[in-house]
Parts: structure tokens; sequence; C-alpha cells
């Protein structure tokens, strides 16, 4: 079975289960605070989600250091490249 | 630079911390706790948690639609070419 086929698996099964909870397809009788929660349950995941990528990020890039040895390293590179299609003919 | 920048992206993930934990207390634990208690005078009504996400899922749809546009029209600008 392909990665595909399984997530989608995986998400229908949950999707069942969520509807089976917040509308009570099944007559289960789960006390009303509990479906309360459960029905905003997707809407919670994903902000939630949003709000782990964007503190991700932000704590990826704050802590990121500079490399100064690869910056020249880079200027260095990037000279001799511009130098070398020069001499080919290439206007820069 | 690197220290003023340092300081917006720590304060971006201190301001993501707070809104998961302000967006997990209202839509988790405050179902739970009795309407008489002190804890829902910080919080909005339950129905704003379901509008709020939505109006900022728009309008950051519209950012990015608005900067992919401009980016689009900056580049096509061909000033020479006029029939």
């Amino acid at each position: 079975m392909t990665k595909l086929l399984q997530w989608l698996l995986g998400v229908s099964l949950l999707g069942i289960i969520w509807a089976v909870i917040a509308f009570d397809l099944l007559e289960l009788s789960v006390p009303g605070t509990y479906r309360e929660v459960a029905w905003s349950m997707p809407l919670y995941l994903l902000v939630s989600f949003g709000c782990y990528s964007l503190a991700t990020v932000g704590y990826r890039v704050a802590t990121f250091n500079d490399c100064d040895e690869a910056a020249r390293e880079l200027q260095e590179q990037i000279k001799e490249a511009k130098e070398d299609l020069r001499k080919k003919g290439l206007k820069i | 630079m690197k220290t003023k920048t340092n300081f917006f992206f720590f304060f971006l993930v201190l301001f993501s911390l707070l809104l998961f934990s302000y967006y997990t207390v209202w839509v988790i634990v405050l179902p739970f706790v009795d309407s008489d208690h002190l804890l829902h005078r910080y919080f909005l009504p339950r129905e704003y948690s379901v509008i709020l996400p939505g109006i900022a899922a728009v309008v950051l749809l519209l950012c990015i639609g608005q900067t992919f546009t401009v980016v689009v029209v900056w580049k096509n600008r061909k000033p020479k070419k006029v029939d």
C-alpha cells in the first residue's frame, strides 16, 4: 500500500471517529461538554499546528549562527565565477 | 542588526506560545469550568474561537495572494513596448 493510501486511510479513520463523537451518529450519549470539545478538535489541531510551525521557524532563525568563513568563501567563489564568465564573453 | 532580528524572532516564538496557550484554555479547558468562575471574564464567547481563526486565515491568504500578484506585475513591466 502506498504512503498516500496509508495517509488517506488514517485521516478517514480519524474523521469517522470525530464525526461519530461530535455529531452523536451512534447515539453513544457522550456528555455535552465532551461533544463540544470534540467538535472543535480539527480547528484546534490546525491552529496549534500553525503555532508550532511559527515557533519552530522563529526559533531556528533566531538561533542560526553567522558563518563568517563560509560567507567569505562564497564571495570569493562568486568573484571567480564572474571573471570566468567574463572571459568567456558573457556580460555581467 | 543581528541582535535586533534575534529579538524579533524570539518575540515571535513567545507570541506563538502565548497564542497556543490562550487558544488551548479557550477551546479545551473553558467548557469544563463552571459558568460563574472568574476565569470566563478573560475570554470572549466561544463563537469567536471559530470566527477569529477564520478571519486570520482569510487575511493571510489575501496577503500571500497580494504579494504574489505584485511580484508578477512588477516582473512583467515593459515600459518601452508601446503599441
